[in-house]
């Protein structure tokens, strides 16, 4: 217990010591943010704010992902050794990998439709409850709940609502399907059942987001724009959906963070399949190469395209957050 | 206004998408209570008369999965959000004050690792706990969590201090308060939203996390009650009552606490943001 | 507010405290004694008092030793030891954990001839020529196992006894309305649709080629070859005739049983060990049994042998570990549990099981003693372990491209190629 206590009484203390300010902090600051260059300076006293959530960071995520970046240069195999230097030649080999090409054109599929029908999903339940009565309240506690659960949980569910004898398809044969899709058995479709899964645990996440954001819209400019004579569509379009801009931007996120992750649902329902690959994702290639194969070197280029992919996608969604900021 | 026209149509609609997006949770709530006998052939029947039978059989394992994994679960969660939301409160706090050009590369560099599953980096994560001595150990977890969740306490925090006015701060040092206090006593309060945010979304996500304990903890040291839910899955593949009792059990303390601070939390998510 | 964080951490650290305090007094360490992991698995039929009991009894008759029982989360013990080795906390005693591996990489101690004595096969599953896994019992891989019902009312009185009669009875029950295969595969259980490939390379080639794996690392054969294509093709014929419900592909283990329980179709090729589940809980339907034929009905008898405990090289104590792992294998009633729930044919020399054992587990006995009989013995392909077995991760794959061969989406020959094409992966 004493890492922990420590990590957290240290910063309790009022009388910690302070680093003296740093030379040249918050020189930079424009005229129109005269405040800061005020507070500026004094700023470099705060780095005793920063230093412990980074400290955790670096060593319980940068740290590995450096580790990463190295043995992706060697064909490390706790199975297999001596380790040796192997240059590039795993990223050589990763071009022309048919099957990590798959499981990265898989994820983006998955995280394509989650972003895009949660999102308009969402949009339209939140929508649709967007009034006050106990009814809808309860509605969206309803629409909320499966944010909570484990996708371990979700995963065990909805094999048994989507499997071949699963309780979809008994009620498909009862109202005269007589051969119903295999949801999960047949490789087209298997994919988007998993893309679906994800889909149906984040629309509560963005129902309730896009709830705060339409409460957010005055009604009085409602109001006005319908005594303009504008029709429901245009109100939408020139009045609401501006303001849910930012509830946008947020799922957005929330959805890309999910997609790109997807892991444990393909482990509980497909293991990967059914077929080489067909539902496998990055996330998921690079365990089973690892933890399969023991080839922990090629795995780990694997995981450094994949982080390369993820920086990309985290810097334009932070350039769309600051356009964000800018226009608000 | 159209509202009247439709007053029928919207509930309608309504209760009809909530019932069809709630089914497949319907079929876990319904057969928790179910004799397990009756679940395979009756899967949608209500469970009439109840019985408890299969929540007993959880609570009563004679290897304590359940129990001992609740302890565990309890533990990690609590120590973890606690530690989580203290620190990316400060550490959120100064990256959306600073002007540095570090604070503005330790802003992106935290958001990449939002995107990063765990499983990538597991493998190395290990081998640090290992050089640490913290491997198989309830504090290696929490810091684990601690590291990797940090990102998205900060990116909640970082949203809603910019909506909490500079001059505030500053009037309050002028009156000679040290920052720490200022920072406690003024700003702290003002993100209580944003507070319960952090905790309500980490809260469930180190809750529902069932990779990194698995391995982190190992076999030996315990499990928390989501790893359960997995080896109950694995043990009782076609005993359904007892998977969907495990599940329900397991589910219900996020649950609740989620439904407790629920008030909190969407100000906190949409933050300053939705204010516009 | 400083006041509540710090309750809050307080109460927090106290509860930490108690989950922390929680293990040590759940398994207590006796002094004076040398505690050993011991890692197991939990299914159905094995669960917690199995373990317990036999461990126990093995515990009796080792003095010293106090085990310490660790479960993996799945069924996949192999991957759940090769995480815990990754993390550096391989158990001291593992059970029935594929040594590939651990072996070459000396994380395993090996058996001495002196005491392997008491085993029937006591080179099974050797790396290096050392034994490194405890060769405990020998399954049959894959028996057809047959809805006796559903064969009457299609009309058929007789077992097949050539790959020609298989296909013609599937035709008839085909006629009937009814599935002749059930094959499963779904879910993390991908493993489950293996079974009459493995039947199909027993016949089509190990029975001409016993070491095609051992010729395939030394690069004398291919996947590619025409024996190997063949088997795979008739894979994908009995797939493509609607022999083989692809329906199969989303049902897990547990749901693949029950589907042949509920009479989704007439044949389920299984290994040895569903036999005492359909014995100790009887389906609606009679269960025959009989082994997957041969073109020309030479018999073939596909069996892997192994399956046993095995020792960490850097246990606390490893000779203590070994004498304990070899009292766990070789204790009468150990063996007699993991017949009765498990349906192992034990391959221990001087073991009979016991008398009362129900009719489809005798069925299955017979099928192997008469293989033994007839000197028809091969590997069950995908199934061993040691010299001559697949490379690690091999299996998984395997079962993946029979799930696309059972769809159509790959052809026998693409599936051939894609096994030597992830062979090349797996060993470079």
């Amino acid at each position: 217990m004493t890492e922990t206590q420590h990590g957290t009484r240290g910063e309790a203390r009022p009388a910690a010591p302070r680093p003296s300010p740093a030379p040249g902090a918050g020189g930079t600051a424009r005229a129109r943010r005269r405040s800061s260059t005020r507070i500026g300076p004094k700023l470099g006293r705060f780095s005793l704010f920063a230093l412990p959530g980074l400290l955790a960071y670096v060593v319980f995520v940068l740290i590995p992902i450096g580790m990463t970046g190295y043995y992706s240069f060697t064909n490390r195999n706790p199975f297999n050794p001596p380790t040796k230097w192997v240059g590039l030649r795993n990223y050589g080999d990763l071009l022309g990998d048919q099957e990590f090409r798959q499981a990265l054109v898989n994820t983006v599929i998955i995280t394509v439709i989650v972003a895009v029908f949660a999102n308009v999903g969402g949009l339209l339940i939140a929508m649709l409850l967007d009034r006050p009565t106990r009814l809808y309240v309860a509605l969206r506690a309803i629409f909320f709940t499966p944010v909570v659960l484990s996708a371990v949980v979700i995963s065990v569910i909805w094999q048994a609502v989507l499997t071949d004898d699963g309780l979809l398809n008994s009620l498909l044969r009862g109202i005269g399907v007589d051969d119903p899709p295999g949801w999960l058995s047949d490789p087209d479709l298997a994919l988007y059942s998993i893309a679906w899964i994800i889909t149906w645990q984040m629309l509560g996440f963005c129902v309730v987001v896009y709830l705060a954001g339409l409460q957010g819209v005055p009604r009085e400019l409602q109001e006005a724009a319908s005594i303009d004579g504008a029709g429901r569509f245009a109100r939408f379009r020139n009045v609401t959906w501006p303001m849910l801009a930012p509830a946008l931007t947020i799922n957005t996120v929330m959805l890309l963070i999910t997609g790109f992750k997807a892991y444990d649902q393909i482990q509980v329902i497909t293991n990967g399949g059914p077929g080489a690959g067909t539902t496998s994702t990055m996330a998921f290639q690079v365990v089973q190469t690892a933890f399969n194969g023991n080839h922990i070197g090629y795995s780990s280029a694997m995981a450094a395209v994949m982080l390369a992919l993820v920086a990309t996608v985290s810097v334009v969604t932070l350039r769309l957050l600051q356009r964000r900021e800018v226009t608000q | 206004m159209d509202d009247r026209t439709h007053s029928w149509l919207r509930p309608l609609v309504a209760v009809f998408v909530g019932a069809a997006f709630f089914l497949p949770l319907y079929l876990v709530v319904v057969n928790v209570f179910k004799p397990g006998a009756e679940i395979v052939p009756h899967p949608a029947a209500l469970p009439l008369p109840p019985t408890l039978d299969n929540v007993d059989a959880v609570l009563s394992r004679p290897d304590n999965l359940f129990t001992f994994g609740l302890i565990n679960s309890i533990a990690v969660t609590a120590l973890s959000i606690t530690i989580l939301t203290v620190l990316s409160a400060m550490l959120g706090h100064y990256l959306a004050r600073s002007k540095r050009v570090l604070a503005k590369v330790a802003m992106v560099t935290l958001l990449c690792g939002l995107m990063i599953p765990v499983p990538v980096i597991l493998e190395p994560i290990t081998g640090v706990l290992k050089t640490l001595g913290l491997m198989t150990t309830l504090q290696g977890l929490i810091l684990v969590n601690v590291g990797y969740y940090v990102p998205f306490g900060v990116l909640l925090f970082m949203g809603f201090v910019r909506s909490v006015p500079l001059e505030l701060e500053e009037a309050a040092e002028l009156d000679g308060a040290s920052k720490l206090r200022v920072f406690w006593q003024v700003v702290f309060p003002l993100l209580r939203p944003a507070s319960a945010s952090v905790l309500i979304f980490l809260g469930v996500w180190i809750w529902n996390d069932f990779l990194t304990p698995l391995i982190l903890l190992g076999p030996d040291s315990g499990t928390t009650v989501t790893v359960g839910v997995y080896r109950a899955i694995g043990q009782h593949q076609s005993d359904f009552g007892a998977v969907f009792a495990f599940m329900f059990l397991a589910t219900l303390p996020i649950l609740v606490f989620y439904l407790a601070l629920q008030k909190n939390f969407v100000k906190g998510l949409t933050g300053g943001a939705v204010k516009g | 507010m400083r006041r509540s964080i710090v309750f809050c951490l307080v109460t927090t650290l106290a509860v930490a405290g108690c989950g922390v305090g929680e293990k040590p007094a759940a398994t207590p360490a006796s002094g004076g004694k040398v505690e050993l992991s011991f890692l197991v698995f939990e299914t159905p039929n094995l669960n917690a008092a199995f373990w317990d009991a036999a461990i126990a009894r093995a515990s009796a008759k080792v003095p010293g030793v106090t085990i310490k029982k660790l479960v993996t989360p799945n069924v996949d013990r192999t991957g759940y030891a090769k995480q815990l080795d990754a993390s550096g906390h391989l158990p001291d005693i593992l059970q029935s954990v594929n040594p590939a591996g651990f072996a070459e990489a000396g994380k395993l101690a090996a058996f001495t001839d002196d005491e392997l004595k008491n085993f029937i096969a006591p080179k099974a599953g050797a790396v290096d020529g050392k034994v490194y896994q405890l060769p405990y019992n020998t399954q049959v891989i894959p028996v057809v196992y047959y809805n006796k019902d559903a064969f009457e009312k299609a009309g058929i009185t007789e077992t097949p006894k050539t790959y020609q009669d298989l296909l013609d009875v599937s035709a008839k029950l085909k006629a009937k309305g009814v599935t002749p295969f059930v094959v499963g595969g779904g879910g993390a259980d991908t493993w489950a649709d293996m079974y009459p490939l493995t039947g199909t390379v027993a016949t089509d080639v190990y029975a001409k080629t016993p070491d095609f794996l051992t010729q395939r690392k030394d690069g004398k054969v291919k996947f590619a070859d025409a024996d190997f294509t063949k088997a795979a093709q008739k894979v994908a014929d009995l797939a493509k005739q609607g022999y083989i419900d692809p329906a199969g592909l989303s049902r897990s283990y547990a749901d693949t049983e029950q589907a042949f329980r509920d009479g989704k179709g007439a044949m389920y090729p299984m290994g040895s060990w569903f036999a005492t589940s359909a014995d100790n809980s009887k389906p609606d339907f009679e269960v025959g049994a009989f082994p997957w034929p041969s073109d020309d009905g030479t018999p073939v008898t596909p069996t892997f042998t192994g399956g046993g405990t095995s020792v960490s090289a850097s246990a606390p104590n490893v000779e203590l570990a070994k004498k304990w792992a070899l009292a766990f294998d070789e204790d009468k009633e150990n063996n007699d549990a993991f017949v009765k729930l498990d349906g192992s044919i034990p391959a221990i020399k001087g073991y009979t099981p016991p008398a009362d054992m129900g009719p489809v587990y005798q069925a299955t006995v017979a099928i192997y003693q008469q293989g033994m009989k007839d000197n028809s013995i091969v590997n069950a392909f995908s199934q061993e372990t040691g010299d001559g077995s697949l490379p690690p991760g091999l299996a998984d794959k395997s079962a993946l491209g029979v799930q696309d061969l059972i769809t159509g989406k790959k052809t026998a020959g693409e599936f051939a190629s894609y096994l030597d094409d992830q062979w090349t992966k797996a060993t470079q």
